[in-house]
């Protein structure tokens, strides 16, 4: 399976939990390459999971890129907002929902937890605390 | 001029002559769509006789050809008359005011570097070419770079003789008569099929003149009225508004108007800035909130991303539009490098409710604002002692200061040395607090988790003992600027103490001698507070946190005092900030220089600050809720005056929210009140009005 299909098959359950309760709505996502035009439409209006079709009805939002900026985004590599702000992607419609697909992409890979690191170089926890009681006492 | 994120800085004369270090053009969405408009008659630059700023949106220039020494003899003058609304137009007339015809060459140069506002301030090399194209009675500019597509479309109602550089306009004017043409330049920022982006979200992006004017009325008609015996004030009120008016601009979210930080660099969404504007001017325009608060929901952080600074439930600091965060030359796109704007999003939220009664927004935005809470506890702990720290995790770009005070050496120990990484401010703390106790009440009554209230109660009194432990600076009596990493205060003393009396962090038993210190010689010019105390090593009376008074800064001191109950101390703020408006002549700035009062005649002005400046206009706003002492409490609105001396009768009249509309009045203290104050509490002259209009 690649990339983008592992990525909407994924959402179901999991995709509804990470929007806001208040998010309802239906998103497109054109995607042209050459002549050829490929869609994931992605509905947001079930309470308890996200439904993805590939279907090419109309919906509240569309989102039009290209197959391989997709790929960049589903695997976190790339921001959406910058790629908008570039013009590599575009959207019509209502923006919240594209902002609220957002959600959905993960952090670059590699990506490590910014506590792991800083606790790595720096004291923490009971250590710091020590040391801050001696050093005011 | 401005209208919301669109705004023209040009000289004297209305001439935009911009090298790419000096900001003059005119800005659209971070990008600089003209950087040259420069008008000549018969070859002679003009001079400016007068220059007249009629509204915010609308300038008119008067002037002759030719230098100061020999406009005596002027036969020629020109009118330019600007606005600003979603395009910029400028009406040309050149009066001949001779008894005879004159033949005259009226050239207007014209360019546009399409410079990003960030190479502005650190000039660099454009990526790609601009290129000219001349149409029928129109000049096209043109940037492209891959698909991002900028075009400056000037045109002419008159006929010209049209070049790549320019406009030539060769006319004959009969004597005692005139000439004119209309020049219109639509900035297009183009998305999808070659259109303006703007036109797919169906943004309503062009406003003329008459619109705004209506929009500028009815904006100021819904704002409470205020009549005081100081015209200064009640005019440095109106300038308030009418800023704060010119600061609006859609949000491309939630399609409503959001407020701009400041001109000319932070023409765009900032976190912290936007938050505290709607705090300040919550008891006179509320409708700004909810787009705020809209807008950041909708941009919180949803994964890590350490270019951007971004972890989960964060609040953003920054978005811009331009070529550089587009290409991830710059990280804002958004930026979320501040620790401090995610406990804000939630004060925010709790005030606008204390305010509006509007409980469907504090409902819709519950997932956001837990995620916000969240993350105080989680990402926002790096260090895991219970404090939220910062570290920026991009070294090239990222902020080093991730809290209001953002520039580079604005935390440092009292000795001058500058702390290591991670940090924790205090006010951060005082935020956290704040948050946590607001969150609490929000799940009470809205959430329907009284178990979520409890816990967030619980790890709020514990974080207030914690933290006055803690931070505490024993010998000096005041709280530290800051932890460092390695457990040690950073024992500077700074304005952000003052902070910590709004959040409500600080123990009773100490606020006293916050207070003292906040008035002391160390902290207070005369002119206000300055960020930074007088025997600190870093102090400069000129230097940007470490020693400039900045009124946004004063105005939530302000705040904290009246909390704790030092009203005369807050009025002392109040009034030395109403004194230094009127030195601005209604419009505070940024910041201004931190000398003694008694050194200057006048507040000094800092040599870059912003004006207007969204928190600036705020200020006075917020100086005049703690004066007249409001605060909402469930359905009705306190009213607790305490007018500094000297201002005499202050009335504000409808003030909007939950109770409906409400007046509310305060004077200055008489020798006579303070006699009377044994036996009459509100003896200050506390008139309090009942409810009206609910």
């Amino acid at each position: 399976m690649s990339a983008i299909a592992e990525f909407f098959v994924g959402l179901g359950p999991r995709g509804r939990s990470l929007l806001p309760p208040r998010v309802h709505g239906t998103l497109r996502i054109d995607l042209v390459d050459q002549d050829c035009t490929s869609h994931w439409y992605v509905d947001m209006t079930a309470a308890d999971r996200v439904l993805v079709t590939r279907d090419s009805r109309p919906a509240d939002a569309v989102l039009t890129t290209t197959h391989r900026l997709l790929e960049r985004l589903v695997c976190g590599d790339q921001s959406a907002i910058a790629a908008l702000l570039r013009n590599e992607a575009t959207f019509a419609g209502d923006t919240r929902l594209i902002l609220a697909f957002r959600r959905f992409f993960p952090s670059p890979a590699g990506t490590r937890d910014p506590r792991e690191v800083a606790r790595q170089h720096a004291l923490h926890g009971q250590a710091w605390r020590e040391r801050l009681q001696t050093r005011i006492s | 001029m401005l209208d919301g994120n669109t705004f023209l800085v040009c000289d004297d004369t209305g001439d935009i002559d911009a090298s790419r270090k000096v900001p003059t053009g005119l800005f659209s969405y971070d990008t600089r769509f003209l950087s040259n408009w420069r008008l000549s008659i018969n070859g002679e630059r003009l001079h400016a006789l007068s220059v007249d700023d009629v509204r915010y949106f609308e300038t008119r220039f008067f002037l002759v050809p030719g230098e100061p020494t020999h406009y005596v003899d002027a036969k020629v003058s020109v009118i330019r008359n600007r606005t600003i609304g979603g395009s910029f137009t400028e009406d040309l007339a050149v009066l001949n005011h001779a008894d005879h015809e004159v033949d005259l060459t009226v050239r207007l140069d014209m360019a546009s570097d399409f410079a990003d506002i960030f190479e502005i301030k650190n000039p660099q090399s454009k990526k790609a070419t601009v290129s000219a194209t001349v149409e029928e009675k129109k000049l096209r500019l043109r940037y492209r770079r891959d698909r991002f597509h900028r075009e400056t479309v000037i045109s002419t109602s008159a006929d010209a003789q049209i070049d790549s550089g320019g406009m030539t306009f060769r006319i004959r004017v009969p004597g005692q008569s005139e000439w004119q043409t209309q020049l219109r330049v639509q900035t297009l920022v183009l998305g999808a099929h070659e259109r303006d982006f703007r036109d797919s979200l169906e943004l309503r992006h062009v406003r003329n003149p008459d619109e705004l004017d209506e929009q500028l009325r009815e904006w100021m008609a819904a704002a409470p009225r205020l009549s005081c015996d100081s015209l200064d004030i009640v005019s440095t009120y109106r300038r308030s508004l009418a800023d704060l008016a010119a600061l609006r601009y859609s949000s491309i979210t939630m399609a409503a108007e959001l407020v701009a930080a400041g001109l000319p660099w932070f023409m765009t969404v900032f976190g912290r800035d936007s938050i505290f504007t709607c705090l300040q001017a919550l008891p006179f325009t509320p409708q700004l909130t909810p787009t705020t608060l809209g807008t950041l929901a909708y941009g919180q952080g949803s994964r890590i991303d350490d270019f951007r600074d971004e972890e989960p439930g964060k609040i953003l600091h920054e978005l811009r539009y331009g070529e550089s965060a587009g290409f991830a030359e710059q990280s804002h796109s958004p930026y979320y490098g501040a620790a401090d704007s995610t406990p804000l999003f939630v004060i925010l939220l709790d005030e606008y409710e204390r305010w509006t009664g509007d409980d469907t927004l504090v409902r819709a935005y519950e997932f956001e604002a837990r995620a916000a809470l969240s993350w105080i506890d989680t990402y926002g702990d790096l260090l895991d002692t219970g404090y939220i720290w910062y570290q920026t995790r991009n070294p090239d770009t990222g902020l080093a200061n991730q809290c209001w005070k953002d520039s580079w050496d604005s935390i440092s120990y009292r000795d001058g040395r500058l702390p290591p990484f991670p940090r924790a401010t205090c006010e951060q703390q005082g935020y956290a607090y704040d948050a946590k106790m607001r969150g609490a009440r929000l799940a009470r009554l809205y959430w329907n988790d009284p178990a979520f209230a409890e816990r967030l109660e619980r790890e709020a009194a514990e974080l207030k003992d914690r933290f006055n432990r803690e931070f505490w600076i024993a010998d000096g009596e005041y709280y530290a600027l800051a932890l460092d990493a390695d457990g040690g205060q950073v024992d500077a003393l700074s304005s952000n103490i003052g902070h910590l009396l709004w959040s409500g962090i600080v123990d009773e038993s100490r606020a006293g001698r916050i207070a003292e210190l906040l008035l002391g010689d160390r902290l207070f010019s005369g002119w206000g507070v300055r960020t930074l105390a007088t025997d600190c090593a870093r102090y400069n009376p000129v230097g940007y946190h470490v020693g400039t008074v900045w009124p946004f800064d004063n105005s939530i001191i302000a705040w904290g005092l009246w909390r704790y109950g030092y009203r005369r101390e807050a009025a002392t703020i109040c009034e030395a900030m109403f004194d230094a408006a009127r030195h601005f002549q209604g419009r505070l700035p940024e910041a201004f220089a931190g000398y003694p009062r008694v050194r200057t005649r006048s507040p000094v002005q800092y040599p870059t600050a912003c004006s207007p400046q969204a928190w600036s206009a705020g200020t006075p706003l917020l100086l005049l809720r703690v004066m007249l002492g409001l605060e909402p409490h469930d359905e009705h609105l306190i009213i607790d005056p305490e007018v500094p001396a000297g201002i005499g009768r202050v009335e504000l009249l409808d003030i909007p929210g939950r109770w409906g509309k409400i007046d509310a009045l305060g004077r200055s203290r008489t020798p006579d009140d303070d006699s009377e104050q044994a036996t009459s509490r509100n003896g200050a002259g506390a008139l309090t009005e009942g409810r009206r209009g609910a």
